[in-house]
Formats: structure tokens, sequence, C-alpha cells
């Protein structure tokens, strides 16, 4: 706990705590603190069971600043929509204050100042002392951890050790129940050994064998569901893990496996719980996204709760589509959804929600997890700890088209490779730099720890590089969520262009330049590319060249020493005026 | 095995080549030859009704994915509500690619015999586009049903 006294009255003004009697107050801090973590506890306890929820942590094991994104922008149609909130109209979509430990959890806005205020979010540390105060008021026995996936990975300490030190933090957790989605980029041999080593339960029914030559061929991967009693309910959990993997992510990993929606077994799998497995109450836990999951609600008949995950966003308040509700904690360990349902006669009564923020400085840590933790990293700590350079200005991961962190990333791939078009991907995970800070080798982890990471330098053609970004414009801004992949638009370096999200699919990008001159069709271009398959649609590969990122990323900013990254975006957008739009506008 | 990890091999690789066609075919627009089997989604329609309607049903049921994992073999699977009595039955089942060169997949012809008018294959899609699966009914009708595939070079950087 390393709150100063005059923190806790910042907190304590920003969450809106009244201080009627600030002498008293002042004269004993520690009661001002547990105020404070009241606020941050307090909950209209209801009915016989809890769901904790947690998505997307990305292996981040130790608290951190994450920064939410300043550009979300959608398909016209999704527009300010939850899943496409950000900034102001995020803000003004949940009736919610700017300037309070909410708003910086939860929005980008005043994000420097009210990180020097607030400190850092997650740590499995934190999360469990808050598990573990749920679970002493609900007791043990009525409350559920469930994990949406993307657990696995995204830091060095993970892919150090094959995704096995977050297994060891899930455990500690408490995990009973998850999905995945960059789990599966460890190897279908390495995540069934992971499988093993986890206490809780792997679940997907949309993970099916599709080798004809092999034994599992049309056969279910993983158990479609489990049910748990909790609370003297049944409670029926179904498993959708990410549709999109064998696209999104290199198809090596999971030969054999075919993903997808799957909706029609979905429906199945619902319709048994409920009327063969007479459950209590229908729970899907889900990877698909949340505006995915928004429309799985839609088609699918009879599911009391979906807890999603994989788009990162936070929801201060459920979505209720179809009287299914849909709950998404956010990223990072940044949050701790609590659903209390009050289940009666076999039936869903009522539920109170809530996206609790895991306020580091706020909510003490637990030994044992900063035990963990420091074991866990003691290995690499020499490694990971290295001091790269500093940062004049914050270094962050989240826009839909441009980052400043992806920009310095881009920077070193094209002065190493010498390349006049640089591809970062426009993953939703990374970590925050606040500016004046230092840049370590683990902050470069958690931009680029992934089981690919090699740098592809090759030949591309202009019409084809053209047509690429058009195709990934349409996974990012389809109209349809069913068609999207859950991504923000791959990060370009070397390029800026002009972009109409409203216009046709292959015809929203425009004003093409490389290095300041017009993208020529015929002509040929050195392209550098990692973190996708990009290379594999290219020509004349040259493999001397091939390197890891986060080897070509520490390696740039320790030749910089002093890295300046100016933050201004290389892609204009034509039919929008700001990059958080409220619903039905193209202004905030 | 060695046939077996070529077929992997050139799985893997056929998303992104799938991409390349309709950015090839934009290229060399002049020199592209009409081979025999191309055909127009139309012309090929009209070989099969002769002309007549055909109209979208909930009667024919279409099931492919979203998003191709591999555009080189697509799972698509149709079946369509009949009694397959020898008064009311399906007489066919056509699979089309409504954008590729050849949008013709498959023509499935059925009896009452085979009970239940159902049928499942893997079709090959050269870009993002519609699926159509027309049932041919004993009364002479034609309904149908489609959905569209995306085909994405996908997770690219």
């Amino acid at each position: 706990m390393d709150v100063s006294r005059r923190d806790f009255f910042h907190i304590a003004a920003a969450l809106g705590i009244g201080l009627p009697t600030l002498g008293t107050a002042a004269s004993t801090p520690k009661r001002l603190d547990q105020v404070a973590l009241q606020d941050i506890y307090g909950f209209k306890a209801k009915g016989n069971v809890t769901l904790l929820h947690i998505c997307d942590m990305h292996a981040h094991i130790k608290p951190l600043y994450w920064r939410e994104p300043s550009t979300l922008i959608s398909a016209p149609n999704l527009t300010g929509t939850p899943g496409f909130l950000c900034g102001e109209s995020f803000l003004k979509h949940y009736a919610m204050k700017g300037k309070t430990l909410d708003a910086y959890f939860d929005t980008f806005m005043n994000f420097d100042t009210l990180a020097h205020k607030f400190g850092k979010m997650g740590g499995i540390a934190h999360m469990k002392t808050l598990i573990n105060h749920v679970k002493k008021e609900r007791g043990a026995d009525n409350v559920l951890l469930l994990d949406s996936g993307d657990t696995w990975q995204g830091t060095g300490v993970a892919l150090k050790t094959q995704g096995e030190a977050i297994v060891k933090a899930q455990n500690y957790l408490g995990v009973d129940v998850m999905v995945g989605h960059w789990e599966f980029t460890y190897g279908k041999q390495r995540v069934k050994e992971l499988i093993e080593m986890l206490k809780g339960k792997f679940i997907s029914q949309n993970i099916v064998g599709d080798d004809s030559f092999a034994d599992d061929y049309e056969e279910l991967i993983f158990e479609p569901y489990t049910i748990m009693e909790r609370g003297g309910a049944k409670i029926g959990i179904i498993g959708q893990s990410f549709p999109f993997t064998s696209t999104a992510n290199p198809k090596e990993f999971t030969q054999g496996w075919s993903f997808g929606l799957r909706l029609d077994t979905l429906q199945t799998y619902v319709d048994k719980l409920r009327k063969e497995e007479k459950v209590d109450c229908v729970v899907l836990l889900s990877h698909d996204g949340f505006s995915v999951d928004q429309e799985v609600a839609r088609q699918v008949k009879g599911i009391d709760f979906i807890l999603s995950g994989h788009t990162h966003d936070p929801s201060p308040r459920p979505t209720v589509i179809n009287g299914t509700v849909i709950i998404i904690a956010g990223s990072h360990g940044k949050y701790v959804g609590r659903l209390d349902i009050d289940i009666q006669n076999h039936k869903v009564k009522g539920y109170e929600y809530k996206l609790i923020p895991v306020a580091a400085n706020l909510i003490p840590a637990d030994p044992e997890g900063v035990d963990l933790v420091n074991s866990l990293y003691a290995p690499h700590e020499k490694e990971f700890g290295e001091i790269l350079g500093v940062t004049k200005n914050i270094l962050y991961k989240r826009d839909t088209f441009h980052s400043p962190f992806d920009e310095l990333i881009n920077d070193s791939i094209m002065d190493a490779m010498d390349s006049d078009i640089s591809f970062t991907p426009g993953y939703r995970w990374g970590t925050t730099v606040l500016g004046g800070e230092q840049i370590t080798m683990d902050d470069v982890y958690g931009m680029t720890a992934i089981t690919y990471p090699n740098v592809y330098t090759f030949e591309m053609g202009g019409l084809q590089i053209r047509n690429v970004l058009e195709d990934i414009a349409d996974n990012v801004f389809n109209a349809n969520p069913l068609y999207q992949q859950g991504g923000d638009m791959s990060r370009l370096g070397g390029v800026t262009y002009d972009i109409k999200i409203g216009a046709p699919s292959g015809k929203r990008i425009t004003n093409i330049m490389v290095k300041g001159k017009p993208l020529d069709d015929r002509k040929v271009y050195k392209v550098s590319s990692w973190g996708g398959n990009l290379q594999n649609a290219g020509a004349n590969l040259n493999d001397q060249l091939t390197r890891p990122v986060y080897d070509v990323a520490a390696n740039y900013i320790r030749r910089q020493k002093k890295v300046d990254i100016s933050g201004n975006s290389n892609v204009h957008i034509l039919d929008y005026d700001c990059g958080c739009p409220r619903k039905g506008s193209k202004s905030c | 095995m060695e046939r077996r990890s070529f077929l992997k091999g050139f799985g893997a690789v056929s998303v992104c080549a799938a991409l390349v066609p309709s950015i090839v075919s934009a290229a060399d627009e002049a020199k592209k030859v009409s081979g025999p089997n191309e055909m127009s989604v139309e012309s090929a329609l009209a070989a099969i009704t002769g002309g007549k309607p055909v109209t979208l049903s909930s009667k024919v049921s279409l099931s492919a994915p979203e998003i191709a994992e591999n555009g080189a073999v697509v799972p698509v699977k149709v079946s369509v509500e009949s009694p397959m009595s020898a008064k009311d039955y399906v007489k066919a089942i056509h699979i089309f690619a409504t954008k590729n060169n050849n949008v013709r997949c498959a023509n499935v012809y059925l009896t009452p015999a085979n009970g239940e008018a159902s049928f499942g294959t893997r079709i090959k899609l050269g870009a993002t586009q519609d699926v159509l699966a027309v049932a041919e009914m004993s009364n002479g009708t034609f309904l149908s049903a489609k959905q569209n595939v995306k085909v994405t070079i996908g997770g690219c950087g």
C-alpha cells in the first residue's frame, strides 16, 4: 500500500466521496483509505451466486499502465454502440464523470496526469485480494471465477515459460473455467500440456477436428460445456473460443482443428443444457468479441449471460439483447467483473453487476501473490529489467490506426531492414509507458511477446499492397460484426493514406503515399512485416534479414537512448471528425 | 504420410494464394483467356432452371463459415426440408460460388430413396463472395439459400 496521504484526498475527491469532516479524516488517514477501498468493493449483493469474470489479461501478472484508445472507429451502423465507444462518447454513454478513478480506467482522457495520481492497474496479487474479499462476503462455495481467455500470452515471462508462469497465476487466482485464443499460439501439444497443469477446466464448443486422416475428425477437441453447482443452483457454462483463430494467427499452430462461430451447435448445447441437463442458468463463456456477442445474442435463443472477451472493452454496465445479458471486463487484468445472480425455482430472477477496477494503489497486494510473481520473474530479472532508453512522450498501443509504441516499432524495423514499408499488427494487447519514464526490455516484450516473432522482409507490388490494405480494412470495418475479426487496423511505417470507413468494401482507401510519393500500382516495394502471414503473399523473401521483432526494437531503442515519438497519426479519416464519434454522428 | 504432409502444406499456403487470383485477374484483364468452364451465375442458373424463378426459402438451409479458414477447401452443407415421398421430393441440389470464374461447384441428383435431401462438400472460393444453394423440387419449382463467405489473407501484420 504505497498511497500517500495526499493521494487519499485526490482519490477520495475523484471518487466523489464526500469529506464532511475533513479535519478528522486528515488526522486518521487509514480511515480514508478504507473509505476509498470500500468504494471499490461497494456492491449491492444480490441472490445466491456470484460469477467473477476476467478476460484478456495477456499474461500481465504484474500491475501496469494501460491507456484505452483515443480513436475507436467502426462501420457507420455500429458507431457509438457498446464495443465502439471511447473517450467522451464512452463517458456519455455510461453517464460517467471525467477525471474520476473510473474514467481513468475506462478512457484515455487526462491519462498521463491521472496515471501519476492513481497509479498502476491490475496484477494478480491485487486481483487476488479482491477475489478473496468477494469469496469471503459471498461464501467461497457460491462464487465462480471465469476467464474468457487471452490469458497465457502477452509478456516476456509468458513467452519464456511457454505459458506455464501464467497457468500458475491462474491456479493461484482460482480460475474455474476458461476458453482460448492466443493460448493456441503455443501449439496444440503445448496447449494440451498447459491444460493438464491448469486446475480449472478448458472448454470450447466451436473447435472441431478437420483432419480427415485423424481420429478426432469432426469430433469436438474439448468438452463443449461444463455444469457447476454454486449457491444451490446448477449453472451450465458453454465455451466459445475465438472463432477466427486459424485466420488471425498462423494455421500451423492449430493444423487439424477447425474453429468458427458455429451458432447452430451453440443453440443445440443451449437447448440441451435447458431440456436435458435441467440447468437453472445458461452462461456462454466467450472469446467472440463484444460486438460479435451482441449479434450472437440476437441469433441464439436462451442464453442468460454472455461473459465476453477479445475486443478488450471495459463495459461498466451490461448490454442486454433479447433478454441475454452481456458483460465484458476490459483487458490486461485492469478489472474483475462481479455478477451476482438471483436464481429461484430454477430460473434467473435478477442480477447485479459491477466492473471493479483493480487499482493497485488502493487494493492491497496479497503477499502470496507478490511472492509468486517475484519467483516467476526471478530467472529473467536481468534480461527483463534492462533499461533500454527513456521516452519523451507517452507510448501506448491502442487506437484504430496508429499508436506511438507501434510507430516506434515500425521505425526500428525500417531502420534495421532499410525497407520502404513496415507492417506492425493491430493487436489490441501491449503495454503503456508514461512520458519521461524508462523503457525496459519487459516493456518491449509486453508489445511483442509472440511465438512467431520474426520480422520478414520481402517484395510486394503496389497493387498488391493496396489490395492487402483494403482486405485488412474490411476485417476491421465490416458493417456485419460476424465478419469482423476484432482487431485494429495494421500499423504502417513509411506510408500515409486516407480512409473513408463507410465506403464499400475494396473502396475505402485512397491517396496512399509511400515515403511521400504516391503508391505506384506497378512498382515493386521492399516490405517488412511481423505478426501476420503477409510474407506468404509476398515474393523474394530475404531470409538473411529475418530476426525477432523484440530484438529489432530493443536494439533500436538502445541506440536511440532518448525516444521522441510524435504520436501524430499517419492516417487521415475522411468521414469522421474525431476519434470517438457518438452514435449516429460523425463527430464527438 | 508424404501425401498427407503435402496436402497440409498446400492447405496452409492457399489462403494467402486465394487472395491472389482477384489481384492477378485485375492486372492481367487484357490477356485473360475465357476457359471452356467459365460461366456467369446467371447463365449457369438459367441452364438449370430454364428461366424459371428461383425463390429464397427457409426450407433450404445452407451452412458455411462466415470467414473461410482456408479458401481452397471451404466446407459447405445444404439440407432441404422435404418429405422425400414419391409425390414430393427434392430432385437436385446445386451449389454455386457466385464470383468464381467457374461458378458451378456441385450438382447432386436425388430420388425419394435418398430419404433425406442433404449434401455436404468442400468448395474452393477465389475471393469473398456469396455461396448459393439451389434446390430443384419435384413440382418444378426452385428454392434457394445463400450466404456470404469472407476469404481473407487474415491476421497479416
